[in-house]
């Protein structure tokens, strides 16, 4: 048996990490195998502040390097990501649930088949209401979208109940959550809704 | 599998099954975690050492210091073994690797690559996955490169023509992607290396012959932190 790889995807800032972060709790009092892939572009930045968050232990986290193309490793050539599974799932056997985060990007990444059974993409509401309508690939064919900083709208002029609707729209009618990570707020129905749909349990 | 792998080099196959094997390896669009590595270039360039006008220049060194003597080498050995001996030649060329920050990146590039062979259906020598530890893979990128394009049914001249030519590609377009060479000279820089690779790739080493490397530059760039960098080396 194999982890189930999840992908985490999503514009820059829009909270991937944040999201791993309040994940890793919520996951842990459930008593599932966790470990952590990120792919920052430059430094190991992520990785190292997840390490801090002290939530696993370090050497459940690595860091791929993606070489100046944080959608090449996760799309087109997503071995270095493959390698890295691959490693985790033989120094951790019983490891139940591999979360590989991507390098912030833009509203045209998507993840490979071949490195993920299902994949997340993040957008927040700073970016603009306007997100959804422009309907990039991560936005129609992530597996569940995740509208973060719920938490903000007010303060940047944002209707979130219609932007939530726009987004259920556009995507045919398929998964769509809300989330504040910064107060752990719409995680547990995040969550659920990976346990039922990766790891059946 | 591939139809018609796993067939002793350089029987059986027609010459043009031979040509389509090639390409399809060579191809950048193989995937092989390739694109993620510079050798040292970024520093190089970054510390004005390398000349973004004088890239062929610079390829071309690479190519006849640390190509013909340390991957074509450690390639030709990848190529002949197997088992047991396949793995003591990984550890000759691991030995071989001064800096540490170069080892363990032929390392990582070695275990992208090894998983790519066995997500596409390569019968991948087991030996390999029953000697990495919980700290590294085993399996050193010219290495695995060698054994992997023998598995696929290439001869090993045609092997060698693509681990130069992949070299030589992957250095110039990490150039592009930093931003210091155009596609388009990428390109005439490549066409004007042809003759050179042509010329390297066509003797395989004797089989006595250890790896060694000859590209002081690049590899005291390689011992260089990583910090601020965009590629992995
Ligand atoms: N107000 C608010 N801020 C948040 C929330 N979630 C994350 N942030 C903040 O948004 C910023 C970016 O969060 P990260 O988790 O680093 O975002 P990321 O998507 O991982 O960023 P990259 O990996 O650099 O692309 C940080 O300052 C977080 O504290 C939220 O729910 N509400
Ligand atoms: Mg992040």
């Amino acid at each position: 048996m194999t982890a189930a790889r999840v992908g985490i995807g999503g514009p820059v800032g829009s909270g991937k990490t944040a999201l791993i972060e309040v994940m890793l709790g919520h996951l842990a009092r459930a008593g599932i195998q966790v470990a952590v892939i990120t792919n920052d572009l430059v430094t190991d930045e992520d990785a190292e502040r997840l390490r801090r968050g002290g939530r696993l232990p370090p050497e459940r986290i690595l860091a791929v390097q993606a070489g100046a193309c944080p959608h090449t490793v996760i799309r087109e050539d997503p071995t270095l990501n493959m390698a890295a599974a691959d490693r985790l799932d033989r120094q951790f056997p019983g490891l139940e649930l591999i979360l590989i985060e991507s390098g912030g990007d833009n509203l045209a990444s998507t993840f490979s088949p071949d490195l993920v059974d299902y994949w997340l993409f993040v957008i927040d509401v700073a970016g603009g209401d306007d997100i959804p309508r422009k309907k990039g690939p991560g936005i129609l064919q992530a597996s569940l979208l995740v509208i973060n900083k719920a938490d903000l709208a007010p303060h940047v002029g944002v209707d979130f109940p219609a932007m939530m609707a726009e987004a259920r729209a556009v995507r045919g009618g398929r998964a769509v959550l809300p989330a504040v990570c910064r107060r752990d707020e719409g995680i547990a129905e995040i969550v659920a809704l990976l346990r039922r749909e990766v790891l059946f349990r | 599998m591939i139809a018609g792998a796993g067939q002793p080099a350089g029987t059986g196959a027609a010459p043009d099954m031979r040509l389509l094997r090639a390409l399809h390896f060579a191809d950048s669009a193989f995937p092989s975690g390739g694109f993620a590595f510079s050798w040292g270039l970024e520093t190089l360039l970054a510390e004005g050492r390398a000349d973004g006008r004088n890239l062929r220049g610079w390829i071309a060194a690479e190519l006849r210091g640390r190509w013909h003597q340390f991957d074509r080498v450690a390639l030709a050995g990848g190529f002949w073994h197997s088992g047991v001996a396949l793995l003591a030649w990984d550890r000759i060329v691991d030995e071989s690797i001064a800096a540490e920050g170069a080892r363990l990146d032929s390392l990582r590039a070695g275990a992208a690559l090894l998983a790519s062979a066995r997500a596409i259906g390569l019968a991948v020598d087991p030996a390999f996955a029953e000697a990495s530890d919980d700290r590294a893979d085993a399996g050193h990128f010219p290495v695995v490169q060698g054994h992997v394009l023998a598995i696929a049914g290439l001869d090993l001249p045609a092997a060698l023509a693509v681990s130069a030519t992949t070299a030589a590609r992957g250095l110039s377009s990490a150039a592009v992607r930093l931003g210091r060479s155009g596609a388009i000279s990428m390109q005439k820089d490549l066409l004007a290396l042809m003759p050179l690779i042509a010329d390297l790739a066509a003797a395989p080493p004797d089989r006595d012959t250890l790896p060694g490397s000859f590209a002081p530059l690049s590899d005291i760039a390689l011992m260089r932190p990583a910090a601020g960098r965009l590629f992995v080396n």
